[in-house]
């Protein structure tokens, strides 16, 4: 599965493309929608390790505007949840993840996104 | 069951193309009976596991099955492991693994690969993966990507890889070459292991009863993992097949060897939080233990920085 918690950590690897290759954007996405356990204290304790912005971004690229753009400083229970269906609801099936610097695309198939470099490409 | 014999194995083409035919390929194709053995988690990775603090988040590097995924079962979804492998059809039984918590994140790539914000995660495990690289510098590699992908600050580590050294209960047969307790006492016991290929032997009828019982939880993964190997033509109707996987078996000491010298290229001290700061290093990795365990070695790695 690629949720909204695994984009927040890929980046692109190529070869070479060190800057601006963080978050990869999606393209031609298929989304599902699983519920899953809410864990208030696994959230919240993550949180500081999110890099705020590109989920923003990416909920919005897949449809879901509940979150501020801004990391609020009072965290409750609303949010919590809101930010629990963003990370951990959204399922990207199909499509792929594209680099913004270098475009390498990296394919989305059942779930399973597709890290591999070819051999030349491999840094 | 007959002892399984083990064969000497000499690394003659380029180790990509070598690990491609006698690793990558294999698990592809015994996936599924693969994951119907491996599914009773060893007990120091199962401890590791169960103290990460809730909120951390993992690499599995090398999830195989993905049979770690889903613990500490006491606190499930109280942590998040994420599984890697390059076996597109041991994902697919990895995704579903356990019966708690729902589906899995699994990634499809290359333990040398690098697809991730450095230091975005809080820890990482590499269970029986390391050994099926084919050359020091590539398990170096696969130490340092570990090393690299936690944060520099409280990241964790565990490596387990398969030792020369072999229990006593241990069905294996391992060639004399590769026996460290044979005859060959004038050899101060270099710290190399010894490559060699492993049999699995892919049955007629993979799934017997007897193995499917325990496990029943993984039945609809696993069938659709068959599924996907009948594709290639090898399948549950398909004679008897035996497939060598390549490994490199650790003598005692290599592992620790390897990490200091992928520590070292990073240019991380090696050696205690105290120790370093007060030898003037800024960042470093501690080795919290190692050791050997049912015929795997271990090593349990911390990092720290100032
Ligand atoms: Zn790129």
């Amino acid at each position: 599965m690629v949720r909204l918690i695994t984009h927040n950590l890929l980046a692109c690897h190529v070869k070479g493309c060190t800057r601006n290759n963080f978050p990869l954007l999606f393209e031609n996405v298929q989304i599902e929608i699983q519920e899953s356990d809410f864990n208030p204290d696994f959230l919240r304790n993550f949180m500081p390790k999110l890099e705020w912005k590109a989920l923003v971004d990416a909920a919005r690229q897949l449809g879901d505007t509940s979150l501020p753009l801004e990391q609020p400083e009072m965290v409750d229970e609303e949010f919590l949840k809101a930010l629990h269906h963003v990370l951990l609801e959204i399922h990207v099936m199909e499509g792929a993840m594209v680099c913004q610097n270098c475009k390498h695309v990296y394919p989305i198939s059942n779930g399973i996104p597709n890290m591999l470099l070819a051999e030349h490409e491999i840094g | 069951m007959p002892a399984i014999p083990i064969t000497v194995a000499a690394v003659t083409e380029l180790p990509l193309d070598y690990e491609d035919e006698h690793v990558h390929r294999v698990y592809d194709q015994i996936a599924s009976h693969f994951s119907s053995t491996r599914y009773k988690p060893w007990p120091i990775i199962a401890k590791f596991l169960s103290e990460i603090p809730t909120g951390w988040v993992g690499l599995d590097s090398g999830t195989g099955n993905g049979k770690y995924l889903p613990l500490p079962l006491d606190r499930p979804s109280s942590i998040w492991t994420i599984g890697l492998d390059r076996s597109r059809n041991l994902l697919e039984i990895a995704r579903t693994a356990g019966v708690q918590g729902g589906p899995r994140e699994v990634v499809w790539g290359d333990v040398l690969g690098q697809g991730w914000r450095s230091g975005s995660f809080d820890y990482a495990i590499s269970i029986a993966t390391i050994h099926h690289l084919s050359t020091p510098e590539r398990r170096t590699l696969a130490i340092q990507r570990l090393l690299e992908c936690v944060s520099p600050s409280h990241g964790r580590v565990l490596v387990y890889v398969w030792a020369m050294q072999q229990d006593e209960l241990s069905k294996r047969a391992i060639p004399a070459i590769g026996d460290p307790s044979s005859s060959r006492v004038e050899d101060p016991s270099p710290k190399t292991g010894v490559d060699v290929f492993v049999p699995w032997v892919l049955a007629s009828q993979p799934q017997d009863k007897k193995q499917s019982e325990g496990h029943s939880r993984n039945l609809i993964a696993k069938k659709r993992a068959e599924e996907s190997v009948q594709h290639d033509g090898v399948g549950t109707d398909a004679p008897s097949q035996v497939f060598n996987r390549y490994y490199h078996m650790f003598a005692e000491g290599e592992l620790e060897e390897l990490v200091v010298r992928a520590a070292q290229g990073l240019g991380l001290k090696v050696g205690s939080h105290n120790e370093g700061v007060s030898e003037g290093h800024t960042s470093g990795v501690a080795v919290v233990q190692n050791g050997w365990e049912r015929s795997n070695y271990f090593v349990e790695l911390r990092r720290w920085q100032n």
